[in-house]
C-alpha cells in the first residue's frame, strides 16, 4: 500500500471505500428528498395560485371593491411608514406577507411594541378586513 | 397566550416543531467531538452512539418542520427579505441533515479517523445553518415582516 495525496490510500482500505460510497449515497439520498421537496412544494404552489386566479375571476367587481378600500385605508394610515406602494420606507416591505390573515389582523390591532403604533381604536374589524385584502392583492 | 391568539395551527406546529432539529443537531456534533477527544474507549463510543441517536432525531424532526413551515409560507421555497435568508439557510441544512444521517447509518463506527474528521466538520457545519435558519425564522415572527 503506497501513500498519495494528503495521506489517502491507494488503493484504499475496505473502511475509507465504504465510507466515499456512503458519501455518495447520502448525497443521493438527501439530493432526492430535498429536490423532491422543493419541487412539490413548486408544484402545489402553482396549482394553489391556478385555483386561486380561477377563484378571483368569478367575482372580480368584489374582490377589487374590498383592495380599493384598503388601498384606502392603507394610504390614511400605513404608507407614512410603509411607502406609498408598501415596498417599504421606515417599516418593512409588506409585499408577498407569508402570515395568516388572522395574524396580520392582530399586528394591526396590537401593533408591535417599539415598532409599530396600535390601530385597535382607528380601525373596525372591517377595515382590517379590507386592509389584508389590498395586501394580498400586491405582487 | 397572546401569541396563540392570532396563530394558526401550522404557525404553533412550526415553532413548536424547529426547536427540535436546531437542539439535536448542536447536541449531535458536541457529542461527537467530545466522543473523538475521550480516550476511554467505552466512554468514546457511548458519546459517539449519543451523537448518533441526537442526530436521527433531529433528523426525524427536521420534516413536521419542513412540512409545516412550507404550508404556512403557502409552499413558497424563496421569497423576500427575512424569509428568503431563512430558506437561503434551511435547504442546505436539510440537505445536510438527512445526508449525515444517511452517512452515519451505513458506515456505524467502522471509519477512519480522516473520515471522522470530514464528518464532524460537516456536522458542525450543519448545526450552523440549522441555527442560522431558526435565526431568520425568529426574524420573520419577531422581526414584523
Amino acid at each position: 500500500m503506497r501513500r498519495g495525496f494528503f495521506g489517502l490510500e491507494f488503493p484504499p482500505s475496505p473502511a475509507a471505500a465504504r465510507q466515499v460510497i456512503a458519501a455518495l449515497l447520502a448525497v443521493v439520498v438527501a439530493s432526492a428528498l430535498v429536490g423532491g421537496t422543493l419541487g412539490g412544494a413548486n408544484l402545489v404552489r402553482a396549482g394553489i395560485e391556478r385555483a386561486r386566479t380561477e377563484a378571483a375571476a368569478g367575482s372580480p367587481a368584489q374582490l377589487s371593491q374590498i383592495a380599493a378600500h384598503g388601498q384606502k385605508l392603507f394610504a390614511l394610515n400605513c404608507s407614512h411608514c410603509h411607502a406609498d406602494d408598501a415596498s417599504g420606507d421606515e417599516g418593512p416591505d409588506l409585499h408577498g406577507l407569508t402570515k395568516s390573515d388572522e395574524r396580520i389582523k392582530a399586528i394591526i390591532t396590537n401593533g408591535i411594541k417599539g415598532e409599530m403604533p396600535s390601530f385597535a381604536k382607528k380601525l373596525q374589524e372591517a377595515d382590517k378586513e379590507a386592509l389584508v385584502g389590498f395586501l394580498r392583492s400586491l405582487r | 397566550m397572546e401569541l396563540f391568539l392570532g396563530a394558526n395551527i401550522w404557525e404553533m406546529m412550526h415553532g413548536g416543531s424547529t426547536h427540535l432539529p436546531i437542539a439535536l443537531m448542536l447536541v449531535s456534533a458536541v457529542f461527537d467531538a467530545l466522543g473523538g477527544l475521550i480516550r476511554s474507549e467505552r466512554v468514546r463510543d457511548r458519546f459517539h452512539a449519543a451523537g448518533l441517536f441526537t442526530l436521527i432525531a433531529g433528523t426525524l424532526g427536521a420534516f413536521p418542520a419542513v412540512l409545516s413551515g412550507l404550508i404556512l409560507a403557502r409552499w413558497e421555497i424563496g421569497g423576500q427579505g427575512a424569509l428568503f435568508w431563512h430558506h437561503v439557510f434551511l435547504w442546505p441544512a436539510f440537505a445536510l441533515l438527512i445526508a449525515l444521517s444517511v452517512w452515519r447509518l451505513i458506515v456505524r463506527g467502522r471509519r477512519t479517523r480522516a473520515g471522522f474528521l470530514l464528518y464532524l466538520l460537516a456536522a458542525f457545519l450543519a448545526a450552523f445553518l440549522v441555527s442560522a435558519a431558526g435565526f431568520w425564522g425568529g426574524e420573520i415572527v419577531l422581526g414584523g415582516s
